[in-house]
């Protein structure tokens, strides 16, 4: 996303690449890339009837390598390398792509064996895994078998998909990268992983979609739409849903080419065969960021001034002049203020919680107020004592505050990991929630039974604790086991919808300082809560604590 | 004559017991020199604890007109609460009747608790080995590491002796150390203090028992919260005659 961006409006940036070779010499700029942002239609492969699904994207144009610097776009791509049924598939789509060159390679015999298995892999392949590949390299000869490898690079290299996800090329063709969620293909698992549909069919690096894009003239005004049919190379994950549902990358000259943003020749308006000038390419973002231990902030303050320097910088003769920081189409921001709208609701549900909080705060300050009320109540002679052989009241209250001071840091020590622990697994935990493992139906009705058993063998004394607390755990544990059981027989939950949240994981970021403030709050409310009973501790008459029972 | 060590004058001591107030000392005057041992006796709710615990430094007396304790002739209730504590902590030992041990302490930790509690937790070997010593004197070198639910009435009493002798107390105030104890374990108690008695120690012992009264010096009657016969104070060198009650 970078640290700042700088936008201008639909009608785009000139000479960005001059502005950006200006941000990146300054040692606050770690990288800067050009972003050609816009919205288009996506005609999908899918049904496969002629009438496709088109979806509505947010068409990014990237110069990958400067933009892979700014953003982790290199480790949110999906596929890394094609499953052994991915490259099946795309076997079968190079023999059905090249029947005729095959055809004329092979012999009749082994001609027809290859059409056999092929025919019967394009169905088998649907749903099981058929071993295509063994089958089909056994049938060719090895010149055969490695000038078919050679039809598409993703078979004889299994580094090329992702090769090409990061240069948005595929043999020699410019490529769309598409969000994980674009493709109705993609489905989420239970785990969080993902599967393609019909057992790898809908893998979208296997089709071509075709683009459409609405481009606008330098008056505003809406000109014909301009399509173009771009090869899937590979799809990303950035982990924010409404992102990966709707935003696909294309190399920055073919989204400028489809707004209309390249390099053109401005021609005379009343003779149109002389040209006047150079209409540069334009970008209508820039994504900057900052080096370690740069905040946003001061990071925008610093391009708010190279972008100045920039304009004052631009030749006298310049055509085509990039605005000024005054016209209000530009805007520098940083991304927390670019995502307000996502974050603003984050950061009040943020400010509920802490509210909350702070009155449980209160009610756990009662509680240890209560619980050290009784303890000094008990101890009441032992005070007495104390008192009588010489200790002042000043150490009554010291010994009660060590008291609830080493209550407190064992309680926030040991809240501490338990939340960390809880907060760094929470997406095991959602997934084991959402689909219990059977065994823990299981364990739970054996540990519900020994209960019953070793209640039942108690209650004979006739004593009544260990008979509720029998039921008790009873209840509890056949509880767990039934919901278990529940949960599994309705084919599990999915707690954490994607769509709702935004983000297709739950995040478990730690948030150091407010973790360590909330424990420091704990410890100080429990020394609050003690020091009230150790002062009354401290107040009792020596002789009447003495002659408590 | 030896030294007047510990005195108290004119003694009020009234408790409030809801409306009514119940004066449980009136004008109770005693002087304790060094080295004597002085029984206080007196029946039930004649006073006798209550004198013994202003003595102490652990009760006050009235706030009017209630009188004064001196300890080596200064008044302890004008001293600061630094003072008071210290009065309590190393100038006076006290034993109770029910003991008073700490439960979840050892036997050990229990004899050094004034120690530590006075500051000289820097010279914990010192006071530990001083404890030991003691308990070991009191026949109790075996049982250092024992819980006071361990041991014995008997025991536990001289544990409580020991605790109050740990920082060399000029004055030893015992209340009825024997009231919870056998006869045979109640006279090994007194024979322990008696053995202190010859060192040196100076003892003041509350007690309703008249056989236990004869083991001091000298006897102050307590009826209804005042001295039956002050005279007796004047010679308190010698043995006073015992007065039934």
């Amino acid at each position: 996303m970078g640290d700042v961006i700088v936008t201008y409006g639909i009608s785009g940036l000139p000479h960005y690449d001059e502005l950006i070779a200006q941000l990146e010499e300054n040692s606050n700029v770690l990288a800067a890339t050009p972003i050609v942002d816009g919205w288009g239609l996506l005609r999908m492969p899918y049904p496969e009837s002629e009438a496709k699904q088109s979806e509505t994207v947010q068409v990014w144009g990237i110069e990958p390598i400067s933009f892979a610097k700014v953003t982790s776009y290199d480790s949110s791509l999906q596929w890394k390398t094609p499953t052994e049924n991915q490259r099946d598939w795309l076997l079968l789509d190079v023999i059905t792509e090249n029947q005729e060159l095959l055809r004329d390679e092979m012999q009749d015999d082994d001609w027809n064996e290859l059409v056999e298995v092929a025919n019967s892999a394009s169905s088998a392949l649907n749903y099981e895994d058929v071993g295509l590949w063994a089958a089909v390299q056994q049938i060719m000869s090895d010149e055969q078998w490695s000038r078919t490898l050679a039809l598409d690079e993703r078979l004889g290299n299994p580094d090329a998909i992702l090769e090409q996800g990061l240069t948005l090329m595929q043999n020699g063709r410019d490529g769309i990268v598409s969000g994980l969620h674009v493709s109705e293909g993609n489905e989420r698992q239970k785990d969080g992983t993902y599967e393609v549909v019909r057992h790898d069919y809908w893998w979208l690096p296997r089709f071509d979609g075709t683009l459409t894009m609405l481009p606008v003239d330098s008056e505003g005004g809406v000109i014909e739409p301009e399509s173009v049919i771009l090869p899937f190379v590979n799809e990303f994950q950035s982990g924010v849903f409404m992102i990966d549902e709707s935003r696909i990358f294309v190399p920055i000259h073919t989204a400028q080419k489809l707004l209309h943003l390249d390099e053109a020749q401005i021609v005379d308006e009343d003779d149109p065969t002389e040209i006047v000038g150079v209409d540069p390419a334009k970008a209508t973002s820039i994504l900057i960021r900052g080096v370690a231990g740069i905040s946003a902030n001061e990071l925008e303050i610093i391009v708010e001034n190279i972008y100045d320097q920039f304009i004052a910088g631009m030749p006298f003769d310049t055509t085509v002049m990039p605005p000024s920081r005054s016209n209000p189409g530009l805007t520098i921001h940083t991304w927390e203020e670019q995502q307000r709208s996502f974050t603003g609701p984050v950061e009040k549900e943020r400010e509920l919680m802490r509210t909350l909080f702070s009155i449980v705060y209160l009610v756990v300050a009662a509680l240890i107020l209560s619980i050290f009320w009784s303890i000094v109540y008990e101890k009441t002679r032992d005070i007495g004592i104390l008192r009588s052989i010489g200790a002042s009241r000043g150490s009554i209250v010291w010994i009660f505050l060590q008291y609830s001071l080493v209550i407190g840091v064992l309680g926030s020590a040991l809240g501490l990991l338990v939340g960390w622990l809880i907060t760094k697994n929470i997406n095991e935990i959602h997934d084991a929630m959402g689909n219990p493992p059977l065994g823990m139906a299981i364990a739970a009705f054996a540990i519900a039974g020994g209960i019953t058993i070793l209640t039942i063998a108690k209650s004979r004394g006739g004593q009544m604790l260990p008979i509720v607390l029998g039921i008790l755990g009873f209840a509890t544990f056949a509880g767990i086991g039934a919901l278990a059981l529940f949960i599994k027989s309705i084919g599990g939950l999915v707690i954490w919808d994607a769509s709702v949240y935004y983000f297709s994981i739950i995040p478990n970021n730690v948030d150091w300082p407010s973790s360590i403030v909330t424990a420091f709050g704990a410890i100080l409310f429990c020394l609050i809560g003690a020091v009230i009973p150790a002062a009354k501790a401290a107040d009792t008459d020596p002789v009447k604590a003495l002659r408590h029972e | 004559m030896s030294n007047l060590i510990l005195e108290g004058i004119r003694l009020k001591k009234t408790y409030q017991l809801g409306r009514a107030s119940v004066p449980v000392l009136r004008d109770a005057s005693l002087q304790v020199h060094e080295g004597k041992w002085v029984t206080i006796l007196g029946s039930s709710g004649s006073g006798k604890s209550t004198a013994l615990h202003l003595l102490g430094g652990l009760d006050r007396p009235d706030k009017i007109d209630g009188g004064s304790v001196l300890f080596k002739g200064e008044s302890i209730w004008e001293q600061t609460n630094r003072q008071i504590n210290q009065y309590r902590n190393s100038d006076i030992g006290f034993v109770f009747q029910f003991y008073h041990l700490l439960p979840e302490l050892t036997v050990l930790e229990n004899t050094v608790l004034p120690a530590m509690i006075g500051g000289f937790g820097n010279a914990t070997e010192k006071s530990r080995s001083r404890g030991t010593q003691l308990l070991e004197q009191f026949g109790l070198g075996h049982r250092l590491s024992h819980r006071p639910r361990e041991l014995s009435g008997g025991e536990r009493q001289r544990v409580a002796i020991a605790r109050a002798l740990i920082n060399e107390p000029s004055v030893l105030l015992a209340d009825e150390p024997t009231g919870n104890l056998d006869e045979a374990t109640g006279n090994e108690i007194l024979d322990v203090l008696s053995s202190l008695h010859v060192e040196g120690l100076t003892i003041v012992l509350v007690t309703h028992n008249l056989d236990i009264a004869r083991r001091g010096d000298s006897v102050v009657h307590l009826r209804h919260g005042q001295i039956d016969h002050p005279a007796n104070l004047a010679h308190s060198g010698g043995i006073a005659p015992i007065q039934a009650t």
